[in-house]
């Protein structure tokens, strides 16, 4: 699991979903939760938060594009990888810390991936857990 | 329903520290003190028991008064119906099993429950020997009977299983388990294993320097984690298999078997048989009508 610790900067509610913003300097991470400030106090502007999600929902890109619905995005080098026969494991060091991202090994060789590789490491606001 | 109110200044290394208590624990609960070594844990059990004297307070079981220090009112340790277990079995060791429970009857107390105990913690092929021949798990499941001989209605356990190995701890876990629910006992633990407080208790209380600074649920308590998850169950861990670049964790959540993808640095603390918090948020599981 990826864990980074940020502040909570922007909450969006609407019925029982929020949409919820964490600063970790300088990204906004946005995460989707079917909590709201009435539900869980741990939701309040300012309040320190972790921030999580699993290796295996970092999709990776070598090139940037805008054409893409993914609203975190985290630009970085890959510092070390390890290669298995289907699947691989990168750790990505990003201005916000070391991002593992576990994806298949035909996509590592077909993005060319290598140490030392620019890439930006993305998840979907569904796929983030927020905890206290 | 007990009642505790229970004060006393105790001795410590570091001087006196006072235990302020105050906690209804209602008939048939499962409930754990939880806490660092010299909190207070033990001498609640002692107070309970009758071992030790609150300097003042109220202990009520049932609406008996076991003890008051307005009215001065202070039971003897046998006139409470408590059986206590610790983490040593202190058993008489030249007596057989069944010696050593026969010996905790009270006098005029029938020997027929003596019988049904032995069945229960299944100790029959055991029974003729002495301790010294029984393993760690096997002394303290005689420890456990014997704490039962007298019916007692609460049971205090004092980090009972704290000396045995995993698998044995897990196995005399669901003996007391079945005990506490046999028997209608209300139960109360101390035990610093996070696993076994949340398969055994119903209610937590995290005592600090004397005081109860936390109580709820293990999960609420103990997990702490206010967590945005909705899919979230506690299981237990039964095979953790390394494939390729991550590993597969196969947990047991009630009847069903489900698997786990983790990194090595996730499981580098996870051993088979410990208690684990499986979540995903809300929007990953897909939903089938069957039929």
């Amino acid at each position: 699991m990826n864990t980074l610790q940020g502040q909570i900067s922007n909450i969006q509610v609407n019925g029982s979903l929020a949409l919820v913003s964490t600063r970790i300097n300088p990204i906004d991470f946005t995460a989707i939760v079917i909590e709201t400030p009435e539900t869980a106090d741990y939701l309040k502007i300012g309040n320190t938060i972790h921030v999580l999600f699993k290796e295996t929902e970092v999709v990776i890109a070598t090139e940037t594009s805008k054409n893409i619905s993914l609203q975190n995005q985290i630009p970085g080098t890959v510092t070390q990888l390890k290669k298995g026969t289907l699947l691989s494991r990168l750790t990505i060091d990003t201005m916000v810390g070391d991002i593992v991202s576990v994806i298949t090994t035909n996509a590592i060789d077909q993005l060319n991936i290598t140490e030392g590789t620019k890439v930006t490491a993305m998840i979907k606001t569904n796929e983030i857990l927020l905890q206290q | 329903m007990i009642d505790l109110s229970l004060h006393k200044g105790l001795h410590t290394a570091q001087g006196t520290m006072p235990l302020d208590i105050d906690i209804t624990i209602t008939k048939g609960q499962f409930v754990t003190l939880y806490g660092e070594s010299g909190a207070g844990k033990t001498s609640i059990l002692r107070m309970l028991a009758g071992l030790l004297s609150p300097d003042q307070g109220k202990i009520v079981v049932n609406e008996s008064i076991w003890y008051d220090s307005t009215t001065k009112t202070n039971l003897k340790p046998q006139q409470r119906k408590v059986g206590f277990m610790f983490q040593d079995y202190a058993l008489f060791p030249h007596m057989t099993v069944r010696k050593n429970l026969e010996y905790a009857l009270s006098k005029n107390q029938d020997s027929g429950s003596i019988e049904e105990l032995i069945q229960m913690v299944e100790l029959g092929d055991l029974q003729h020997q002495k301790p010294s021949t029984l393993s760690g798990g096997q002394q303290q499941r005689v420890a456990l009977a014997r704490a039962l001989v007298q019916q007692p209605e609460i049971l205090l356990l004092d980090e009972p299983l704290s000396a045995l190995d995993t698998k044995m701890r897990l196995k005399l876990q669901d003996y007391i388990l079945k005990v506490h629910q046999q028997y209608n006992l209300t139960t109360i633990l101390v035990s610093h294993n996070i696993g076994e407080i949340i398969k055994l208790s119903h209610q937590v209380h995290i005592l600090e320097k004397g005081n109860i600074v936390k109580s709820g649920t293990p999960t609420e308590v103990l997990t702490s984690h206010k967590m945005s998850a909705k899919f979230r169950f506690t299981g237990e861990v039964i095979a953790i298999q390394q494939e390729e670049v991550v590993s597969i964790v196969t947990v047991l959540i009630g009847n069903n078997v489900v698997k786990i993808i983790a990194q090595e640095s996730e499981i580098e603390t996870l051993n088979i048989g410990d208690t684990v918090l499986v979540a995903s948020k809300a929007f990953n599981p897909v939903i089938q009508k069957i039929v």
